[in-house]
C-alpha cells in the first residue's frame, strides 16, 4: 500500500542536505555589479552560446518595480533565463509563462542574492514573462521558428497518469477501511473491549489518510446543511461539532464509549452497526471519485492543515489520545498524493520536489522520536502532558512543509 | 531597568502637534523624513478623501497622548500644553542609512518582538536568501507597501502580502534584525565573521530564565505608531520563511516605556517614568551606542532584550512612599528624591538628618546612574506589555527591556548590579533574555549582512 512512500523516502536521504533557494538549481553565474537600470530591449533574436539562446532578466526600482529582459526574441530550442534582482523588493519570482501554463521559473528573488538562471526549450510561438508584483506585471516573448519535437510526454500527461493512479490508490485505502471496520464491528457485538480498542486503532488510519478527498461528502438527496446525509459527519463527527440534531455517530461515538466509559452496551453497538454500513456507503462514493492534479496538491495541503489544526492540538482522538497515529496517517496521506504528482512537478520545479521531500522528511523524523512500540497506534498517547512538550516542535516541523506545499496547486493546475 | 544612563540633565522639549521632521536633531545618524510614498496602502485612501496627508496629521494623528497629558498634570511638564502626537503617514527609510532604524527612531507607541531560530536544514545559501528576501520585504513594509501581491491573478495560487495591513498608513514602521551567536557557530561558515563581541551573555544573580524565553539565532524587533501594522511585519516576514528559521519566542509591546530623544518620558507599568536620563545626544550615541572600526559591523550594535514580570497586584498594594524609596524618584513628577523636578540631578550623597542617604543607596536610579558607574550608558527602548492573567488569575504582565549598547558588558555590568541589590527586585523577575548583534543597515540593492557572505 505504501509503494509510492519508499520511493520517496529514498530520495530524501539524499537531498536533505538541499533547500530550495535562489541558487539551489541554477547554472552557477557571478553576480553582475549593480546598474542604475534595466537597459532597454535589443532588436534582434537573442545569443546563442553553445547553442542555447540567454536572455538576461533584470529587474530594477526606479519608482516602481520593473521587470526588463535584454531581448525580447528568441530562436526556437532551448533558452537560458538568467534573472538578477538589482534593486526591485517587491519582485520575488519571475516565471515564463505560455497563456496561464508555468514552463519555468526564479523564486525567492531579491536584491543583493547572485543572478540566477532557468533554461526552457520553447517552440515558435508567443509567451508571457511574468514578473511577480512588477509594474507591468507580464511582457510578450516571442520565439521564431520551430523545435525539435519534444523527446518525450508532456508534463501535463505525466501529472494526469499520476492523477489516474491517485484514485486507484484512494479506492484501495476505502476497501481496507471497510474490512477494518467490519473487524470493529465484529470486536464490539463480541463485547471484548481489549479487542475492540485494537480493532478501533486499526481502522482509524484508513479513515485519516484519504480524509480530504471525503471530508464533507454529501450523499444523493440530501442538502448539504443537513448532517444526516454527510457521511463525513456520520462517521467522523467529534464533540466538538456535535449536531444535537443527529447526535453521536461513527467513530468517535465508538471511541467515547471504548475509552471514556469503558463499556460496550447496546448503544455502542448500534454505532458500530452504523458505522460499518455508512462505511461501505463511502467505499461506493469513492469508487466514482475523479480529480484534476490540483485536487491531489490542494488536497496534500489540506491534510497537513488538518494535521496543524486538530491532531497536533489532541482534539480528535479526545478519548483514546492516539493522534499521533492519526497524525502519521494524514502526513502519509498528504505525501501520497504529493508523490503521484512528482514525476510532473519534477519538470515544473525540481528545487521545490527536493524542498518537499526533504520536509516530509523533516516531519517523519520529527514524529518518529515520539513512537512507542508499546501503545495502540505506536506511538506515545498524546495526553496534556505530552503535547505540552512535544507539541512545538511537531508544528514546527509541519509548518515548514505547509509553506512549500502551497505553492504546488497553481504549479500543477497550469501545467502543460 | 528604568533610569539612568545620562550623566547630565536634560530638558526634554515637548513635541510639536504635527511633526514631520522632527528628528533628533544634528546626527549624522538621524534618519531624515520623507513624504508617504504615492503608492501607499493610505494612497488608496487617497482619492476618496482627497486631503487624505492633512488628514492625517490632524484626525488620526491627535489619539494617543491627550488623556495621558491630562492626567499628567499641566504644572509638572516642561510645556505640558503640547501633546505626544502620531502622524500615521510618516514613512522612516530603510535603505542607504548609517545605522538600522528602530534604534535612534524615536520609539513608537507599539512593538512587536519575535525571535527565531534557524532550522537543523537551513544552510548558508538559505540563510542568505532569508536575510535577502527580509531585507527586499522590510523595504516595502516600511514604505506602507504590502510585500507582494494580497490578490494573485493566478487561480490557486497563495497571496504573498497577507493583506492585513492593506490600507493602513506606514505609522512609523522600523524593522529591526539581529543575529544571534548561534549564527556564528560552525553551521554555516560564519565562524569568522563574528562580531568581536557577540556571545551569549552570562547567568546574572536573580535571573530565571525559562530556556522558551531565552537565547534565538535572529531577532525582528518591529515598531510602529499602530499596533497591526507592527503584528502585520513580523507575521508576513516569519511565513516566508518557516522552512529555515522556526519562531522561537515573542512579546506584544504596547505602550513605549523609554523615551527617545525629544520624547515626552512615559511611564513603565509600575506608574514611573522610565527613560528621563536615556541615552540622547550625538555624542553620547557616538561612544556609547555605534560600532567603529569593527569591520562588516561597523555602523551596528548590539541589542539586549529581556522578559521582566512584574509582580503587579503586590506592587500596587505597596505604599507610595516605599516606591519612591525604591526607584529613587518621585511617582508624579519623577524628580530624584534630592530635588524637585525630574531633571534634576539627583545627589546621591545628600544624608537626611538621621545620617542615612536621602536617596537609598540600593534604589533603582542610584544602583545604574553614570556617575556610579564609571560614566557607563546604555540606550533603553523598552515596552510594557501584557500576556493577559496568568494561572493564578493574577495580571500577567511587565517590561520588555531593549536595549542598545557598543560593548554587551556595559549592560552585564549593570544588571549585575541590580540583580543583586536592587530594592526593585521585590517585584520583577528576568524570566526571557537574548542578545543579538545589529548590523548596519543596508545601501540599496543589497541586503542586511550581506558583507557576511562575500
Amino acid at each position: 500500500m505504501s509503494r509510492k512512500f519508499r520511493g520517496v523516502a529514498g530520495v530524501a536521504v539524499a537531498v536533505l542536505a538541499l533547500s530550495t533557494t535562489a541558487c539551489a538549481s541554477s547554472a552557477p553565474t557571478t553576480a553582475t555589479s549593480a546598474t542604475a537600470s534595466a537597459p532597454a530591449a535589443a532588436g534582434g533574436n537573442a545569443p546563442v552560446t553553445n547553442g542555447v539562446a540567454q536572455v538576461k532578466v533584470t529587474l530594477t526600482n526606479d519608482g516602481g518595480d520593473k521587470c526588463a529582459a535584454d531581448y525580447t526574441t528568441a530562436a526556437a530550442g532551448p533558452i537560458t533565463f538568467t534573472v538578477e534582482n538589482i534593486s526591485a523588493s517587491a519582485i520575488t519570482e519571475v516565471e515564463l509563462q505560455s497563456e496561464l501554463k508555468i514552463l519555468g521559473e526564479k523564486e525567492n528573488l531579491a536584491p543583493g542574492l547572485p543572478a540566477s538562471s532557468f533554461t526552457v526549450t520553447l517552440d515558435g510561438g508567443r509567451y508571457t514573462l511574468y514578473c511577480l508584483g512588477a509594474t507591468p506585471e507580464t511582457q510578450a516573448f516571442t520565439v521564431t521558428g520551430q523545435a525539435a519535437a519534444a523527446p518525450s510526454g508532456s508534463t501535463a500527461t505525466l501529472l494526469n497518469s499520476g492523477v489516474k493512479e491517485y484514485a486507484t490508490w484512494v479506492v484501495g485505502q476505502a476497501e481496507e477501511m471497510q474490512t477494518a471496520v467490519t473487524n470493529l464491528r465484529t470486536a464490539i457485538d463480541s463485547g471484548d473491549l481489549a479487542k475492540s480498542k485494537t480493532a478501533y486503532v486499526n481502522a482509524r488510519t484508513f479513515y485519516e489518510k484519504i480524509e480530504s478527498d471525503v471530508e464533507g461528502f454529501v450523499m444523493p438527496g440530501f442538502k448539504v446543511d443537513d448532517n444526516k446525509g454527510n457521511l463525513d459527519y456520520l462517521i467522523d463527527m467529534r464533540a466538538s461539532n456535535l449536531d444535537e440534531k443527529v447526535g453521536w455517530s461513527g467513530f468517535h461515538a465508538v471511541e467515547r464509549d471504548l475509552w471514556k466509559s469503558g463499556r460496550i452496551n447496546d448503544a455502542t453497538k448500534k454505532y458500530a452497526a452504523d458505522l460499518d454500513a455508512n462505511v461501505a456507503k463511502l467505499v461506493v462514493v469513492v469508487r466514482t471519485l475523479t480529480y484534476k492534479p490540483e485536487d491531489l496538491a490542494n488536497g496534500a495541503a489540506a491534510l497537513l492543515e488538518e494535521v496543524q489544526s486538530n491532531k497536533i492540538t489532541g482534539e480528535e482522538e479526545e478519548f483514546s489520545h492516539i493522534d499521533l497515529s492519526d497524525f502519521a496517517a494524514n502526513v502519509e496521506g498528504s505525501r501520497q498524493a504529493f508523490a503521484y504528482l512528482q514525476p510532473g512537478l519534477e519538470k515544473i520545479d525540481a528545487a521545490l520536489v527536493k524542498n518537499i521531500v526533504a520536509q516530509f522528511a523533516n516531519v517523519d523524523a520529527a514524529v518518529s522520536k515520539l513512537r512507542d512500540s508499546a501503545s495502540p497506534g505506536g506511538y506515545i498517547p498524546w495526553t496534556e502532558q505530552n503535547r505540552a512538550k512535544h507539541r512545538k516542535a511537531l508544528s514546527q516541523a509541519v509548518l515548514g512543509l505547509q509553506e512549500p506545499m502551497q505553492k504546488i496547486a497553481e504549479k500543477v493546475a497550469t501545467a502543460q | 531597568m528604568t533610569e539612568e544612563s545620562n550623566g547630565l540633565p536634560q530638558f526634554v522639549a515637548p513635541e510639536p502637534a504635527s511633526r514631520p521632521g522632527s528628528e533628533p536633531s544634528g546626527g549624522s545618524g538621524s534618519e531624515p523624513t520623507r513624504p508617504a510614498p504615492s503608492v501607499s496602502r493610505r494612497g488608496l485612501f487617497a482619492g476618496a478623501a482627497g486631503t487624505a496627508v492633512a488628514g492625517a496629521a490632524v484626525g488620526v494623528g491627535v489619539t494617543a497622548g491627550v488623556m495621558g497629558h491630562q492626567e499628567r498634570g499641566a504644572a509638572s511638564q516642561p510645556g505640558a500644553s503640547g501633546t505626544d502626537t502620531v502622524d500615521l503617514t510618516r514613512s522612516l527609510p530603510f535603505y542607504d542609512q548609517a545605522h538600522q532604524a528602530g534604534i535612534r527612531t524615536p520609539p513608537q507607541r507599539h512593538c512587536v518582538y519575535m525571535t527565531f531560530n534557524l532550522t537543523k536544514d537551513a544552510t548558508r545559501q538559505s540563510l542568505q536568501v532569508l536575510l535577502a528576501r527580509w531585507s527586499a520585504a522590510i523595504s516595502q513594509l516600511v514604505q506602507g507597501k504590502p510585500i507582494g501581491p494580497i490578490e494573485p491573478s493566478r487561480p490557486d495560487a497563495v497571496g504573498t502580502d497577507t493583506g492585513e495591513a492593506n490600507g493602513l498608513a506606514p505609522a512609523s514602521l522600523t524593522i529591526t534584525v539581529g543575529l544571534g551567536p548561534g549564527v556564528f557557530d560552525d553551521r554555516f561558515g560564519l565562524e569568522s565573521k563574528r562580531p568581536a563581541l557577540l556571545a551569549e551573555l552570562p547567568r546574572i544573580p536573580s535571573d530565571v530564565l525559562q530556556p522558551e524565553l531565552t537565547g534565538g539565532d535572529l531577532s525582528i524587533q518591529a515598531c510602529a505608531d499602530d499596533p497591526q501594522v507592527a503584528y502585520h511585519a513580523v507575521r508576513n516576514l516569519a511565513r516566508m520563511v518557516t522552512s529555515t528559521a522556526q519562531t522561537h519566542w515573542v512579546v506584544l509591546g504596547f505602550g513605549r516605556a523609554s523615551a527617545g530623544p525629544g520624547q515626552e518620558t512615559p511611564r513603565n507599568l509600575m506608574g514611573f517614568k522610565d527613560g528621563t536620563r536615556n541615552v540622547s545626544t550625538e555624542a553620547d550615541y557616538e561612544q556609547f551606542v555605534w560600532l567603529k572600526d569593527a569591520d562588516w559591523m561597523t555602523g551596528g550594535t548590539y541589542q539586549v532584550a529581556r522578559k521582566i514580570m512584574m509582580t503587579i497586584e503586590t506592587w500596587d498594594f505597596d505604599r507610595t512612599s516605599d516606591q519612591q524609596q525604591i526607584f529613587g524618584r518621585t511617582k508624579h513628577e519623577g524628580a530624584p528624591l534630592t530635588g524637585q523636578k525630574e531633571f534634576d540631578v539627583p545627589d546621591f550623597t545628600l544624608r537626611a538628618d538621621g545620617g542615612q542617604h536621602v536617596i537609598d543607596q540600593s534604589s533603582h536610579i542610584a544602583l545604574v546612574a553614570p556617575e556610579n558607574n564609571a560614566g557607563v550608558k546604555i540606550l533603553r527602548r523598552s515596552y510594557n506589555f501584557t500576556d493577559g492573567l496568568n494561572a493564578q488569575g493574577l495580571l500577567d504582565a511587565g517590561l520588555l527591556f531593549l536595549s542598545y549598547q557598543n560593548v554587551p558588558q556595559h549592560f552585564v555590568d549593570l544588571q549585575n548590579k541590580l540583580g543583586r541589590f536592587d530594592l526593585l527586585n521585590e517585584y520583577i523577575r528576568h524570566v526571557g533574555s537574548a542578545i543579538f548583534a545589529v548590523p548596519p543597515a543596508p545601501r540599496s540593492g543589497r541586503y542586511i549582512g550581506q558583507e557576511l557572505f562575500e
